[in-house]
């Protein structure tokens, strides 16, 4: 009797424990439970990224209410979570790990922060069947055959060379100079300018590339100059930004230059003199590629319902290229609806019909093109504008001086 | 020419990082990693003065003097006096660099901030080349200072002292001469040296957090390839670090740039190990 009374005991108590690993956290379907989403950034690391990390997470807090208005995620209204990581890509897996744990397992994964962090948190989030969006991609992030529940929504390089390729052949160019770092964006954005150029029949006379630990471009620039480019296309992000232009007027050369998005979220372009160059000759031939939602325009309703949203719960400190993360919660709830479900397997094959992408009403990029076979963007060319450099407004360029 | 303006500025720079590694060296065989992230304090102090607080330029000299002098004085009395061998002091100056990269960064953030230059901030033609007055000044200041501090260290009191001390510390010890207080005030002088030069470098440069560790490793070479313990040799290595880096970029491509600047220190080293100008001393085995 004994006996048996303890097998009972065991039973109960490993059944007991077996469901404080795994039921208690699981990411429940049911309506009255909260759509759960954690959201990870780099708020405490240094400089630019941590008013990167913040912008991410003021757009999902603002998309969050903004869904939970119109009824949350198939009923379920949803929860932001917000952890610091540091932009630290152990901070990032330790802090994951945690909530995975929890009793309040994440149903949605949102990170703000680097592709080092995509790197690290994917495998894991593959294993746990959550569902993620990412700002960062990776060379496989938004290969379905290896994370079939991640998406990216940040375009790829290629996506942005053809936009800078549109926008040359539409401005009448037939031949460019090239000029990109040596960071890995860098190096991947000019080999892909060069095809869509090539693709656009425009004749690329020169690709150069520079350290980002340089200190003068003269020498780079003089070599484009000396093979007669109409235009320039330009890689560059902080200082490499600065001597570029220190070295484009130096050599008083008088060329069109077309930026990267990364040019425009340099400050030292959309500061106005002492602390920058906005407004001054160096910046007389610049215009910078950016998302339509991220130049101001009064007749955008979306747009602008979006930044009143995010505007009412703090301050946008970076430019809105960071706030993709409010278009995740919107596709995420318009692939619920279709789903009828909040599964996260169910609503990463939602997300992949175009009718779904196109209900979701998104802001920052119009139209996703999610399919079976590709989790990325795909990012049309009439999804990027060129700007001139303009100080930044709630995020936006186009409010004022240098306009 | 403007290709060689654009080279012998950057080589200008490069010398001026060399010289103040060089005050170090002679005064205490100390090789002070820091340097260079000293004068980028300096950039950052000229910043703030001129352009948030919109001080008079000279104020502005004075203050990045001052501040970066006391900061080297903390380096030698913290990281350097209390590490009895100089191998050790490598570790506790880098320690310093890193300390100082971390905390511009969260003072001033990670965005270049621009350091206007007094004598004015437009292109200048000058021998059929293009140059900014800023460019002229670094180039004057480098020429200037290893002349100044050659005739200062021949023909005072304080420069025979030093190299005195340059030579044999205990010697000179025994001479009368006090080589700590010595040792603290080149230091010193190093840190004033590099604040003042923050509103030279900083026009060129911008005042950003990442200019120190760009900074340090070609003014080593530039040590390396004029000799350490040289100021002809700081500007000569200098100038041809800057020099080789553009017409590298220019005529090889930038992938070759720095492969080309390590190529000619390995010819140097490989047939005068101290350097162009660096001293070979005998040791009794």
């Amino acid at each position: 009797m004994n006996r048996r009374l303890l097998a009972y005991a065991v039973t109960t108590t490993a059944a007991v424990l077996l469901a404080g690993c795994g039921g208690g956290g699981s990411a429940g379907t049911n309506q009255q439970e909260p759509y759960r989403v954690l959201i990870t950034g780099g708020l405490s690391a240094q400089g630019v990224l941590a008013a990167n990390a913040a912008t991410s997470v003021l757009a999902a807090q603002a998309s969050a209410e903004d869904v939970n208005a119109k009824g949350g995620i198939n009923g379920r209204r949803i929860e932001v979570t917000v952890v610091d990581d540091a932009g630290d890509a152990t901070q990032a897996v330790t802090k994951l790990r945690e909530a995975v744990a929890s009793s309040a397992k994440p149903d949605l994964y949102l990170n703000s922060g680097p592709s080092t962090i995509s790197t690290a948190t994917l495998p894991l989030l593959t294993q746990n069947k959550i569902l993620s969006f990412n700002v960062a991609p990776t060379k496989d992030s938004a290969d379905p055959t290896k994370f079939p529940l991640n998406f990216d929504l940040s375009p790829s390089p290629d996506d942005q060379a053809k936009g800078v390729a549109a926008e040359a052949k539409a401005r009448g160019y037939t031949s460019i100079g090239v000029i990109h770092g040596s960071s890995a964006f860098g190096e991947t954005w000019g080999p892909a300018i060069e095809r869509a150029m090539t693709a656009a029949g425009i004749t690329v006379v020169g690709n150069e590339e520079y350290d980002v630990a340089s200190l003068d471009m003269t020498p780079q620039l003089q070599a484009l100059q000396a093979k007669q480019p109409q235009a320039l296309a330009v890689d560059g992000y902080g200082a490499p930004v600065g001597y570029l232009l220190q070295s484009v007027s130096r050599l008083g050369w008088n060329v069109p230059m077309m930026g990267d998005p990364s040019v425009s979220a340099t400050s030292l372009v959309t500061s106005e003199p002492p602390a920058g160059v906005l407004g001054t000759p160096q910046v007389a031939n610049l215009t910078t590629q950016v998302y339509k939602s991220t130049s101001y325009d009064p007749a955008a309703t979306r747009v602008n319902e979006m930044v009143a949203s995010m505007a009412k719960l703090g301050q946008i400190k970076a430019n809105l290229i960071l706030a993709y993360n409010y278009d995740a919660l919107l596709l995420v709830a318009a692939a619920a609806k279709d789903a009828g479900s909040t599964d996260p397997t169910a609503l990463a094959k939602s997300l992949e019909k175009p009718a779904v992408q196109d209900s979701a009403d998104t802001a920052v990029i119009k139209a996703y093109h999610f399919t079976g076979t590709a989790h990325s963007p795909n990012a049309d060319p009439a999804e990027f504008v060129f700007v001139r450099p303009s100080v930044v407004k709630d995020g936006q360029f186009g409010h004022g001086a240098g306009t | 020419m403007t290709l060689l303006w654009s080279g012998l500025a950057l080589g200008a720079v490069y010398a001026l990082v060399a010289i103040g590694y060089n005050i170090v060296f002679l005064s205490s065989h100390t090789f002070n990693f820091a340097q260079a992230q000293l004068v980028m304090v300096g950039t950052f102090v000229a910043y703030t003065g001129l352009v948030v607080l919109r001080l008079p330029v000279l104020v502005v000299a004075l203050a990045a003097t001052v501040i970066v002098m006391v900061l080297a004085g903390l380096e030698e009395r913290f990281a350097v006096r209390p590490v009895p061998d100089h191998q050790t002091q490598l570790v506790t100056t880098l320690g310093v660099a890193t300390l100082l990269n971390g905390a511009t960064q969260l003072v001033w953030g990670g965005q270049p901030l621009t350091v206007p230059f007094f004598g004015g901030n437009d292109v200048v033609d000058l021998f059929g080349g293009r140059v900014y007055p800023a460019e002229i000044a670094l180039l004057v200041l480098a020429v200037a200072l290893v002349v100044g501090l050659s005739v200062l260290a021949k023909r005072s009191m304080l420069g025979l002292a030093l190299m005195g001390m340059s030579e044999d510390r205990e010697a000179a010890a025994l001479r009368g001469v006090d080589v700590r207080k010595l040792a603290f005030w080149a230091f010193a002088a190093s840190g004033a040296l590099a604040g003042l030069l923050g509103l030279f470098v900083g026009p060129k440069t911008y005042a950003v957090a990442t200019l120190g560790a760009a900074l340090a490793l070609k003014g080593f070479v530039a040590l390396a390839i004029g000799g350490f313990g040289s100021l002809p040799g700081a500007l000569i290595g200098g100038l041809t670090v800057g020099l080789v880096e553009s017409l590298a970029a220019r005529y090889l491509g930038a992938e070759y740039s720095n492969l080309a600047v390590f190529a000619v220190l390995l010819l140097v080293l490989m047939t005068r190990p101290s350097g162009l100008f660096g001293r070979v001393t005998e040791r009794v085995v």
